[in-house]
């Protein structure tokens, strides 16, 4: 009789252990991981040709509309609309849509078409008003995931994810994601980690960076 | 024996901190000896055409009025600049400025203009290049032409009041379009504008009022500094709280639960055993 019991407890402890052990598991979030190509800063300085003179006309003429249109992610069978968005005022703050279903450009930072630099795109994972957002699976992207950007006019280009990488907020390197030189790359953002109900805020930003496909 | 006391105190210290003072007068020093200045040349006299020699090097061949060079990069140090009219010899130069301080790491713009009263000057300013916040852009007006004070206004209000040649005012504001002109000072009498400045985000817009109002030449010439930009102070982008997949205090329950059931049981099965 007490050996019977011995038996079923270590089997019902046995199921407990292996279902915590498998929680565990899927709790744990997927690894960092960058590809060292497409990320290095330019740094090739030109040689220096006679003085450059510039007109000392006014800056009056608004450059050609650069902005995205839609972001499409086939691997997450994400297709959303892109808004043109700034800083929040009140917070200094990436100005992120507030729909879900919509992704904000840096409208500040080097748009559609740029040679150079980070092309910003954020997105939120998930609102308490409208449920999962937009880049809920951003953190699932693997390396050579496509991204396709739409820009004005119904050109597309398409990327392949490099790096993926989460930070507290309190350390994530914000200059080297909205810088504007080095090499051309598009980096999307959103929220993850821990999730504080008080403050209703997450600890981590997840950030992806995509490089060009030539 | 007190006051001795304290004397020799007071005379430690003293000495103490001009050690300090020394050393790190010592240790900037250097620094920022070193960095070369980024020295931007801009012509505001109307109507002639220059050549600018700097250390009696012909540096700028034919520069025209309304226009803006540079920026150079030069050693910090003195500078002898010369403006001749195109082709003349150095010695007959209509303006010349001996030993110009360039201090290093600095960014300058010097200014072939007019002064109050009319006469062809050099003025150099020292540009605001601190990085602005995210969202901004910094917009600097230079008086530099032979004319009264001024007020200028963005959209029909007063930013900048009462500024007189060779003086610059200095705000930094969100980035966009404002519509600008500048009044006498005090006075609806309009001199410039209005134009419809597209102030960048990250960037300086410095703005100089050049000519004579006498000769009826007054203009505007301006410069921008690039890559001032800061990154946003953060990304909020969720408030749900559903993408926290992180274990949830009820499962470390169950997991303790497992293994304490499961050692009862090898406890059991030990003493069944017996």
């Amino acid at each position: 009789m007490s050996r019977r019991g011995g038996l079923v407890l270590l089997a019902v402890g046995a199921v407990l252990t292996a279902s915590f052990g498998v929680a565990a598991c899927q709790a744990r979030p997927a690894g960092d991981f960058e590809s060292p190509a497409g990320t290095s800063p330019v740094s090739a300085a030109p040689a220096e040709p006679s003085v450059p003179i510039q007109d000392g006309k006014l800056p009056t003429a608004t450059a050609a509309d650069d902005s995205p249109t839609r972001l499409a992610v086939p691997a997450l069978k994400l297709n959303a609309t892109v808004d043109a968005v700034g800083i929040d005022a009140k917070t200094g703050d990436f100005a992120v849509p507030p729909s879900v279903d919509q992704v904000g450009w840096y409208r500040f930072g080097p748009g559609f078409s740029a040679a150079a630099g980070s092309i910003v795109v954020a997105g939120h994972v998930d609102s308490a008003a409208e449920g999962k957002g937009a880049f809920f699976r951003l953190g699932e992207l693997e390396a050579g995931d496509e991204v396709m950007l739409t820009g004005p006019g119904g050109k597309t280009r398409v990327f392949e994810v490099v790096a993926r990488e989460r930070y507290r907020k309190t350390a994530i390197p914000l200059r080297k994601f909205f810088a504007r030189d080095g090499d051309p790359r598009l980096t999307l953002i959103t929220c993850g980690g821990p999730f504080d109900p008080k403050t209703r805020h997450y600890r981590d930003n997840v950030v992806v960076t995509a490089a060009p496909v030539s | 024996m007190r006051v001795s006391q304290l004397r020799r105190a007071a005379t430690v210290g003293a000495a103490a901190l001009i050690a300090f003072g020394a050393a790190g007068a010592f240790l900037t020093g250097p620094a920022s000896a070193k960095a070369n200045a980024r020295v931007s040349v801009v012509h505001g006299i109307p109507g002639q055409p220059v050549d600018v020699y700097v250390n009696g090097k012909k540096t700028l061949p034919d520069f025209q009025p309304g226009k803006v060079a540079g920026p150079l990069s030069l050693p910090a140090g003195e500078y002898d600049i010369a403006l001749t009219k195109p082709g003349d010899p150095i010695a007959d130069a209509l303006l010349t400025v001996d030993n110009a301080e360039v201090p290093g790491g600095a960014n300058i713009s010097l200014v072939a203009h007019l002064s109050a009263d009319g006469k062809p000057v050099l003025t150099p300013f020292v540009n605001d290049t601190a990085k602005l916040g995210a969202g901004k852009t910094r917009l600097v007006v230079r008086h530099t032409a032979a004319a009264p004070a001024v007020d200028v206004r963005a959209g029909g209000k007063p930013v900048f009041e009462d500024l007189t040649n060779p003086k610059e005012a200095k705000a930094d504001l969100d980035a966009g379009t404002v519509s600008a002109d500048v009044v006498l000072a005090g006075s609806d009498t309009r001199v410039l504008g209005p134009a419809d400045l597209d102030l960048k985000e990250g960037t300086a817009t410095i703005v100089y009022a050049v000519g004579s109002a006498e000769d009826k030449t007054l203009d505007i010439v301006s410069q921008t500094i690039t890559g001032l930009h800061s990154a946003p102070g953060g990304v909020p982008s969720g408030t749900g709280g559903l993408a926290d997949r992180g274990l949830s205090l009820p499962w470390y329950g169950v997991g303790i639960a497992g293994i304490l059931l499961a050692m009862l049981g090898f406890a059991r099965l030990a003493t069944g055993r017996r």
